[in-house]
């Protein structure tokens, strides 16, 4: 009875540690662009929130299920096509059509759930690897829908009034809360996931296969669910990613360089962890915008070496380590 | 009848440098268990390896005598100073490492030769040769021979000499093999070297006939999985097959279907042998 009652303790604890840090963190994100009113910095912010987001959404499915997927760039080239299409053809609002990115996102893990998921561990990463280049280069050669290699570009975002002010598109200000109220939200869904029966049945799946299926759990379902959600956000960051840079091709964003990145932000961050990814995050922006300028794709060079590192010497991730040296300091 | 005899010869061809390369895959996954992500940088190194040596005024197949042991000796030491260390804490962390090193090394080749894209011209590659009026480029059909010549070393390799057996019993059971006495942590260092140097030699080999530039071995080692899992990972004759198979559908589909979906067809059929025979076309492959 003690027990339980120190178990509930810990419980109610840890909810409300988990509330002050969202709450602490949604400040900070209000708060940050402040810092320094200067566009370059506002786009390292939106870039740093842009990859959480990525991080976040793969650590769902890679994290916390351990299925690696290679191919999580046709999500986001999904969403962002969906999005700049239903904008440029349909004539839908942006704001409509990043909401149809994620959903198209998801409606096509589905299937591809179906199909990869037969297979397990490595198997399942080279047929995401797969399938993923089967969509970049259906997207390369469906020319009459998606312009090809030429890419789509969006000339103006149409007007929009919140709040009785006109949205100026031209500045980075409203980009970045779009990306920060996505990442919260995808950093939102993480926490609760996690702690849900679901995230239980992901740790299942990950640790033993054989062992959640004999404890009855639809292994299957449960890897397709985890994709679906995970494909959810990425297509709503490709949507993002769209309405941002105004332009999509087929190299930018199916590219299995930008699978790679999904990857390396969530193991450099912190495998199955919700904070992971914006560490994750910071380092690969900041990496890449030290060297791009120096020499071209320099930066992946040392995305290779940091993630040999990571895996070799800190295989919970920074953010892991951090987090237990943190709890080993408080005394739990 | 011409066509389709011309695509299925050259198919062929491409197949079997392609089967090559699965080879190599399958024998280190076979003994191993692990996937090298980075596998197709080690073709990469064999092509622009050819391609120094033909500036240098080498023929690029006769510097497959320096390669070769060249990219061994490199894949042991990968194996022994880094992939030792990381396998035992299990597959996944195996995979994302690889996939480190495979960034790695392609962008230090980017960094290092630039991303120009550069071709070896021989003089005897320029015209075709034309046995019963079917076109067929001599460099390619040099490879063609030198890769069946290599891949089938191998296998006797692995069917005769104790060493082989050792490599084979690994494969089968390193726990069991290891109580018999085999040398693991060695045969291990032998297989990823001989992966490593038959994926150095297929770029060697392919040099002649593709273009080549520092992140080549991207698009081939995405086809090069395929091609494995087509066959069944683990089995070498199912590389083989996989690797021919593979080179004619994507010929044929460039005639029949549309150059600019030829990749795509190789995909949907590996899509396809998934959904219906998981454990490949010969169902020695392992699932789980």
């Amino acid at each position: 009875m003690n027990n339980s009652a120190i178990g509930a303790a810990v419980a109610r604890k840890g909810v409300f540690d988990s509330r002050l840090m969202g709450a602490a963190g949604a400040l900070v994100l209000l708060l940050a662009p402040l810092a320094a009113p200067n566009p370059f910095f506002h786009h390292l912010l939106i870039m740093v929130l842009f990859s959480t987001l990525l991080g976040v959404a793969w650590n769902l499915l890679g994290g916390y299920a351990g299925q690696v997927s290679f191919g999580h760039a046709a999500f986001l080239g999904v969403g962002a096509y969906a999005t700049m299409l239903l904008h440029l053809k349909l004539g839908w609002s942006p704001w409509l059509g990043l909401a149809a990115g994620g959903a198209l996102a998801t409606l096509i893990a589905v299937p591809i759930g179906l199909l990869c998921f037969r297979l397990r561990g490595p198997y399942f990463s080279l047929a995401t690897l797969a399938v993923a280049e089967i969509v970049r280069l259906v997207a390369l050669n469906w020319e009459s829908l998606t312009a090809g290699p030429q890419g789509l570009l969006i000339t103006q975002l149409p007007e929009l009034t919140l709040f009785g002010h006109a949205v100026d598109w031209e500045s980075k200000l409203p980009f970045y809360y779009i990306a920060a109220l996505l990442a919260l939200l995808a950093m939102g869904a993480n926490h609760f996931i996690a702690q849900s029966r679901l995230g239980a049945y992901l740790l299942a799946v990950r640790e033993d296969m054989d062992s959640a299926e004999a404890a009855g759990i639809d292994t299957v379902r449960t890897r397709v669910v985890a994709l679906a959600l995970s494909a959810a956000l990425v297509g709503l960051a490709g949507g993002f990613y769209g309405l941002y840079f105004r332009y999509v091709d087929p190299d930018a964003v199916f590219s299995v360089a930008l699978s790679v990145e999904m990857v390396f932000i969530a193991v450099v961050g912190g495998i199955a962890t919700t904070g992971g990814p914006i560490v994750g995050a910071i380092f690969l922006v900041t990496i890449s915008e030290v060297f791009r300028e120096r020499f071209q794709s320099g930066h992946l060079i040392f995305y290779g070496l940091f993630m040999m590192l990571i895996v070799r010497y800190l295989p919970e991730g920074i953010w892991g380590k951090l987090r237990a040296l943190l709890r080993l300091a408080v005394g739990r | 009848m011409d066509t389709l005899l011309q695509s299925l010869v050259s198919g062929t061809l491409t197949g079997t440098l392609y089967a090559m390369i699965a080879v190599g895959l399958t024998v280190v996954f076979g003994v191993m268990r692990i996937i090298n992500m980075a596998h197709g940088e080690m073709v990469m190194l064999g092509m622009f390896g050819a391609y120094w040596a033909h500036e240098a005024g080498i023929d690029p197949f006769v510097s497959l005598l320096l390669w070769m042991p060249a990219m061994f000796a490199f894949g042991m030491a990968v194996q022994r100073f880094l992939l030792a260390r990381v396998i035992p804490s299990g597959e996944l962390n195996t995979l994302l490492y690889t996939a480190g090193l495979s960034l790695l090394i392609a962008n230090l080749a980017l960094f290092f030769w630039n991303g120009d894209y550069r071709t070896i011209s021989l003089d005897y590659g320029m015209t075709p040769a034309r046995p019963f009026g079917i076109s067929v480029s001599i460099p390619l059909a040099i490879a063609f021979g030198l890769a069946i010549a290599l891949t089938s070393a191998l296998y006797l390799f692995l069917a005769r000499t104790d060493t082989g057996r050792a490599v084979r019993a690994t494969a089968q059971n390193p726990d069991s093999a290891a109580l018999m006495g085999v040398n693991v942590a060695r045969i291990d260092m032998i297989t990823f070297g001989l992966g490593t140097a038959l994926a150095g030699a297929a770029g060697v080999l392919l040099a002649p006939s593709l273009y080549l530039y520092p992140t080549v071995g991207e698009i081939l080692i995405v086809k090069c999985f395929v091609i494995a899992v087509l066959g069944g990972l683990g089995s070498i004759p199912g590389a083989i097959a996989g690797g021919v198979l593979r080179g004619v559908v994507e010929s044929l589909g460039a005639v029949y279907v549309s150059v600019a979906y030829k990749d795509a067809i190789g995909f949907v059929l590996f899509l396809g042998v998934l959904l219906l025979r998981p454990a490949g076309l010969f169902g020695v492959g392992r699932t789980s």
